[in-house]
């Protein structure tokens, strides 16, 4: 006996040990962030957030242009790609045909699996000329005394391309976690609206969305959450200009491409080291606050269930 | 959808029973117009690359090193390849044993309350932005400065940083596979007497083992495609590594590859960009195969 207690005992001790080692990379990965950022903090204050110029040689920094690039690409990204991923939940839960639900639900997921950087060659040799040769002309000749909509530089790359390229891919998130949800739906909620004569729209628009609706919330912050941080393909596609984008076709910046072009460059001064890291927190404490509410929300809609487009590319 | 409505009792009704029909058959529409346009770009990625690419996609383009100039402009990737294989080696050495330890033990063991920050925590690690945890990487592994491991830009450094990114995914799969056996399993074996560690040995481990790999091959999945975590911590190497730290140490990475050559202006690098596209979406898809696979005779041989 005492040795089955000793093997138990044991047992516990090296699966704490692990998980001990969980705990240490999350909160090692928080303190480095916090630690290098601090002195930039300190120096820059608060308005670090809304100072526009961007200058290492001066040691001004000020994150503004980069913090407006990251928002505007990812609420693009989501206002492009809510319509659709309701549209893909509802077809693949509601519409789709059963027996080839497995396979389009199949079709999605491989969507989440295409890597990011596979996404940004696509999108700089397929959706950048497309722009350029076909949207921008487009958009110039009719549209062009609408600010929002000014062609500044007929280019094809700015954050058009990069949140067209986002959208793809926080698609999967959003339209699986809409599925999900639909599929928690009671079934005889939904029979009696049908037995009552009502179409499958009736009961999807009547029963299973308001049913199902905190799901969808919480796949859209997920999305959002997916979105802040896009890093490669944004950086093949955004232009990686330092202005604050005027229109839907001007280039920009986001915090995470410029942490990619520059970071190596700015770990020589300490300050500018210190200043990057203070962006890296940002998207760092961004996705800390979007990904507590989205999974509470979740947990709560869908017992915490992980489909699995939740996670892939990078 | 072809429901048979039956007469209406009011005659007035039959326009508005015709509209409604009318306008789920324009929601049917919208809802697959989505589907096809959302679906789009998995077909196009796939048939851009092959088209532009099939030409280097032979025996030679992946069993040889990248040679010419601009480097790559001859050659192949083989450097990529011997690469990855080194960056998921080390990442699973790391990211294997925590992941399954912790996904056990938060089925296993543990309180209520203590679990379920614990579950918190390993959510938030999974929604941690890659460049993050590049930025992380560097200043643990890669930095020569202040405290650190000092590994420089290398395979380990690289490697361990993936191992970050591949451990909450490993932890939710384990935890989710073990929660999945039924619990008369467990509870009969320890009802006859067995300590957990006995149940996990000779019941868990065996039921919940499709779980686990399904889990490690998401977590190879997922790091096989990240690029940013190794912008700081390995880059890149067109050569074989010497090491697994220091000078020499860095490793080429398919990812990383693909990501260099597409900044270069030389088309025949785009070319080459797109064939290790293929070569890379071949090893993703494969991988997505062979998950399904043990997914489906997990639950038809083992549960």
């Amino acid at each position: 006996m005492f040795t089955l207690k000793y093997k138990d005992d044991l047992f516990k001790f090296i699966l704490s040990v692990f998980v001990l080692s969980i705990i240490l990379i999350f909160s090692v990965s928080v303190i480095i962030v916090l630690y290098y950022s601090y002195p930039s903090v300190i120096r820059y204050g608060i308005s670090f957030l809304w100072t526009k110029e961007w200058n290492p040689p001066k040691e001004v920094f000020g994150a503004l242009t980069f913090i407006a690039g990251t928002f505007i690409v990812t609420f693009l990204a989501l206002l492009f790609a809510i319509p659709f991923s309701f549209g893909i939940g509802i077809f693949l839960q509601e519409y789709c045909p059963v027996f080839l639900r497995g396979i389009f639900t199949v079709i999605v997921e491989m969507l989440a699996g295409i890597p990011s950087v596979v996404f940004g060659v696509w999108g700089v040799l397929t959706v950048v000329p497309w722009l350029r040769e076909s949207v921008e002309p487009f958009f110039n000749a009719h549209f062009s005394n609408i600010p929002f909509l000014k062609v500044e530089e007929n280019i094809g790359y700015g954050i058009l391309a990069a949140s067209i390229i986002v959208a793809f891919m926080i698609l999967p998130i959003i339209s699986s976690i809409t599925k999900d949800s639909l599929a928690s739906v009671p079934k005889l909620a939904k029979d009696g609206a049908l037995a009552m004569g009502a179409t499958k729209l009736d009961v999807i628009k009547d029963v299973s969305l308001p049913y199902a609706l905190n799901g969808i919330y919480g796949g859209i912050i997920l999305g959002f959450g997916r979105a802040v941080g896009e890093t490669i393909a944004v950086v093949l596609l955004i232009g990686n200009q330092a202005v604050v984008p005027k229109s839907l076709f001007s280039v920009g910046y986001t915090i995470s491409s410029l942490l990619a072009n520059t970071f190596t460059f700015a770990v020589i001064s300490p300050i500018y080291a210190s200043a990057e890291v203070e962006l890296a927190l940002v998207l760092l404490l961004t996705s800390l606050i979007v990904n507590i509410i989205g999974r509470n929300i979740l947990n709560r809609v869908i017992g915490g269930r992980f489909s699995r487009s939740q996670f892939g590319g990078g | 959808m072809e429901q048979q409505l039956h007469e209406p009792v009011f005659p007035a009704n039959r326009g508005y029973l015709k509209r409604k029909k009318v306008y789920n058959n324009i929601a049917v529409f919208f809802a697959a117009a989505a589907f096809i346009i959302g679906s789009f770009p998995v077909f196009h990625i796939i048939f851009e690359a092959v088209s532009i690419g099939y030409k280097y996609l032979n025996w030679h383009f992946i069993s040889t090193l990248p040679t010419g100039f601009p480097i790559g402009a001859e050659g192949g990737i083989l450097n990529a390849v011997i690469g990855d294989v080194y960056l998921i080696v080390i990442a699973s050495i790391l990211a294997v044993p925590i992941g399954i330890g912790t996904g056990l033990y938060l089925s296993l063991f543990g309180k209520k309350r203590a679990n379920a920050f614990l579950r918190l925590l390993n959510e938030l690690m999974l929604g941690i932005p890659s460049i993050v945890w590049g930025i992380v990487g560097f200043y643990v592994f890669s930095t020569n400065t202040g405290p650190g491991f000092h590994f420089g830009f290398s395979a380990l450094a690289g490697g361990l940083t993936l191992g970050f990114i591949m451990t909450p995914i490993i932890t939710l799969l384990t935890e989710q596979a073990v929660n999945q056996i039924p619990a008369s399993y467990i509870e009969g074996a320890l009802a006859l007497g067995a300590t957990k560690w006995q149940a996990t040995r000779s019941v868990i481990l065996k039921a919940a083992l499709g779980g686990i790999f399904i889990g490690i091959l998401l977590g190879v999945m997922n790091i096989i495609g990240q690029t940013a975590p190794l912008l700081f911590t390995n880059y890149y190497n067109t050569g074989m590594p010497t090491g697994v730290t220091g000078p020499g140490g860095a490793v080429g990475d398919l990812a990383m590859l693909i990501f260099i050559y597409i900044h270069e202006p030389s088309k025949i690098l785009h070319y080459k960009a797109e064939a290790a596209s293929v070569v890379l979406l071949l090893f993703i898809f494969a991988l997505d195969l062979g998950l399904r696979l043990i997914n489906y005779l997990a639950k038809r041989f083992i549960l």
